[in-house]
């Protein structure tokens, strides 16, 4: 049984706190009992240690593996889809389509309106002078931002996730075939003095 | 002082986000310790490599579930456990893992040894971690070899801390009583 004021053993596995640790060290300089008893727990701490880390055999996972590039037309696709030209250029699509199908109308503009107990807006033709051409352009060029923004958040949302299954699916992969590897290396590699060279047959 | 440009929780938060590099970067951070740490509790090197790849593989699929980035290393101690035991059940369903023991002789973990020691030494080391019950000789390497505090070995292990203290110092108790020889020859 030790007398040390706390547990030699806490003190090998440095679980003490800088105080204790302080007061079994006094200790065990005046007590060989003690003293003896943490020189065996170093001398097994050395021993374990011994016996060193080895290297994995092969590695789990790469940075620049291969598997994990995505190919140049999806890097191209991806590096335009992340530019800033993305909503640029699809708010002018949108807005050039918009443009073409409101000139290419031969009807007179239809006006929005408040139809008396109706809870969305109606299109009556009574009204129509009561819109300019401009504000009818301001309510298509509003409503295509919105449509834009909409389909543009969703696209984004899509992509995420897309982006997420591609990559856990492509990590599988790798797994599988590290360990399919693994496996052919282990039970059919021929150990070399089994393996005839051309030069050994007389 | 070597520096890390990126520390591991933010490696972790990028991977969460589905940033595959950053995962890689830290499964090379983290594969050699968890590999080994497999290796000394199974003694086989294909048993090791291929849990160590299901371990990142889980680990990956449940990076969102790790609230705080800073305990990454008992978790992921906690899954490649939770793996390895698995692993032992599923080999031997109708046997306690108590008595399950670690490989055989043929793939068990081949002891070197360094320059500085005897290979008497290593092997008397091997030997005396193979006699050891799989709880005893776990708690031994997650504190001698991977360096985790009590409270980090309960989580890791799932059990309380005194049941952690229990399994190490008895394991400490019976090596140093199978070492004593060796000690006498090898080292003093």
């Amino acid at each position: 049984m030790s007398c040390s004021p706390f547990s030699i053993d806490d003190y090998f596995l440095e679980e003490l706190s800088a105080p204790q640790a302080r007061q079994v060290e006094a200790h065990v300089k005046t007590c060989a009992a003690c003293g003896e008893e943490l020189d065996r727990l170093r001398i097994l701490g050395a021993a374990l240690r011994s016996v060193p880390d080895e290297e994995i055999p092969q590695r789990i996972a790469f940075v620049s593996d291969k598997i994990f590039e995505p190919s140049p037309w999806r890097r191209r696709l991806a590096a335009f889809w992340n530019s800033g030209a993305r909503l640029g250029f699809v708010s002018a699509a949108m807005l050039s389509a918009s443009l073409v199908v409101f000139a290419l109308r031969p009807a007179p503009a239809p006006v929005v309106a408040q139809a008396p107990g109706a809870s969305t807006p109606a299109i009556t033709q009574a009204s129509a002078p009561s819109l300019s051409r401009q504000q009818i352009q301001d309510l298509i060029q509003a409503a295509t931002d919105k449509a834009v923004g909409e389909r543009s958040a969703e696209f984004n949302r899509q992509l995420t996730d897309m982006r997420e299954q591609v990559s856990l699916t492509s990590y599988s992969l790798e797994m599988m075939q590290k360990r399919y590897q693994t496996a052919v290396a282990a039970n059919y590699t021929l150990p070399k003095e089994s393996v005839a060279k051309p030069g050994d047959r007389q | 002082m070597i520096f890390r440009a990126v520390e591991d929780a933010d490696l972790i938060r990028q991977a969460a986000k589905g940033a595959v590099e950053a995962y890689n970067l830290l499964v090379s951070r983290w594969e050699k310790r968890v590999y080994n740490y497999l290796l000394r509790i199974t003694g086989h090197r294909e048993d090791a490599l291929d849990l160590t790849q299901d371990v990142f593989l889980k680990a990956y699929q449940n990076l969102r579930k790790l609230d705080d980035p800073g305990r990454f290393a008992p978790w992921i101690y906690r899954i490649a456990h939770n793996e390895a035991y698995s692993m032992f059940r599923k080999r031997r369903p109708e046997t306690d893992v108590d008595e399950i023991e670690p490989g055989s002789t043929d793939n068990s973990i081949t002891v070197g040894g360094s320059s500085v020691f005897p290979v008497e030494l290593s092997l008397a080391v091997a030997s005396s971690l193979e006699r050891l019950s799989p709880e005893q000789r776990e708690a031994v390497v997650l504190k001698i070899y991977q360096g985790f505090k009590f409270e980090e070995m309960a989580e890791v292990l799932g059990c309380p801390v005194s049941t952690v203290k229990s399994r190490l110092y008895t394991a400490l108790e019976l090596m140093k009583a199978d070492l004593a020889p060796v000690r006498t020859r090898g080292v003093s």
